[in-house]
């Protein structure tokens, strides 16, 4: 996404990306992530909670996020990220959620760009899964915003 | 870790330091991560980093071994900060403490602070989780 680094300015909408939620992911998240909640990976246990079915872990749906932010900004987002956001509504296997994000400020420092931008994860009928905001400092050789 | 080591809800107050953890991010669990997480991005593995989220999960791992939440209980809200780079093979330390516990008129919050170091101790990661534990009085009648 080289690219984009010139095109950011306030208002410029990051590529979307676009995920299905599947059991095997989050059986192998569990596994990954040593988080093994029932509620997550056990279909019976699930089915008898308030959720009525197994729930990707948050943090899961939080590394889509995590991810667009990787494609734009690289080794930017790894050294210097910063997330802060809420867990509005479950994901659940089989939902199709789009994870977008806009910038919405970009103020230049001595050597980088500070760049803070909405993010949100949505899924197919509109419900918002995450929704938050961004920081990412961009070094100034790499972009032009 | 036995369930004598898990700290209830009950017992814990602002200030109160869970027990560090530490892990050894292989290759292995990377692989599976980025499988689960449907993430192709050959930054990962050109350099054998760590995605920071990989990181974050196994702070969160530390702390779920260390603190029984009643069932209900849902994680509202996540802070996260990326310090540095964790690569392949590093070992990571993990530390927790309750920031902020509200246990009033059926409202139940906690927020816990995290921070994680590597094997030189440069921390790499810190952050805050919140969560809402269910109301066990309405609950149980």
């Amino acid at each position: 996404m080289e690219n984009s680094f010139r095109e950011l300015k306030v208002g410029f909408e990051l590529p979307a990306l676009k995920k299905k939620v599947r059991q095997e992911d989050i059986n192998l998240y569990a596994k990954a992530s040593r988080d093994f909640n029932p509620i997550h990976i056990d279909e019976e246990f699930a089915r008898q909670t308030p959720a009525g079915g197994t729930i990707a872990h948050g943090m899961l749906v939080l590394a889509y996020v995590s991810q667009m932010m990787t494609d734009v900004f690289g080794e930017n987002w790894l050294e210097s990220g910063e997330l802060n956001v809420r867990f509005k509504t479950p994901a659940r296997p089989g939902d199709n959620l789009t994870v977008s994000g806009k910038v919405k400020k970009c103020i230049e420092e001595n050597t980088c760009f500070t760049v803070t931008c909405d993010v949100l994860c949505a899924n197919e009928k509109g419900e918002t899964v995450i929704s938050g905001e961004t920081v990412v400092r961009v070094k100034k050789d790499e972009n032009r915003c | 870790m036995t369930e004598k080591s898990r700290f209830d809800f009950s017992q814990l107050s602002p200030g109160f330091e869970f027990p560090a953890e530490s892990y050894i991010l292989d290759e292995s669990t990377i692989k599976d991560y980025l499988q689960a997480t449907g993430d192709n991005s050959n930054l990962y593995r050109q350099r054998s980093l760590a995605p920071p989220l990989a990181v974050a999960a196994l702070a969160m791992a530390a702390l779920s071994e260390k603190i029984t939440l009643p069932p209900g209980t849902i994680h509202v809200s996540q802070e996260l900060v990326f310090c540095g780079m964790v690569f392949a093979g590093d070992r990571i330390t993990c530390s927790s403490k309750v920031s902020r516990k509200v246990d009033r008129g059926g409202l139940r919050l906690m927020s816990t602070d995290i921070t994680v170091t590597n094997q030189d101790g440069k921390t790499v990661l810190t952050g805050k989780v919140g969560f809402v534990l269910p109301d066990m009085e309405k609950i149980s009648g």
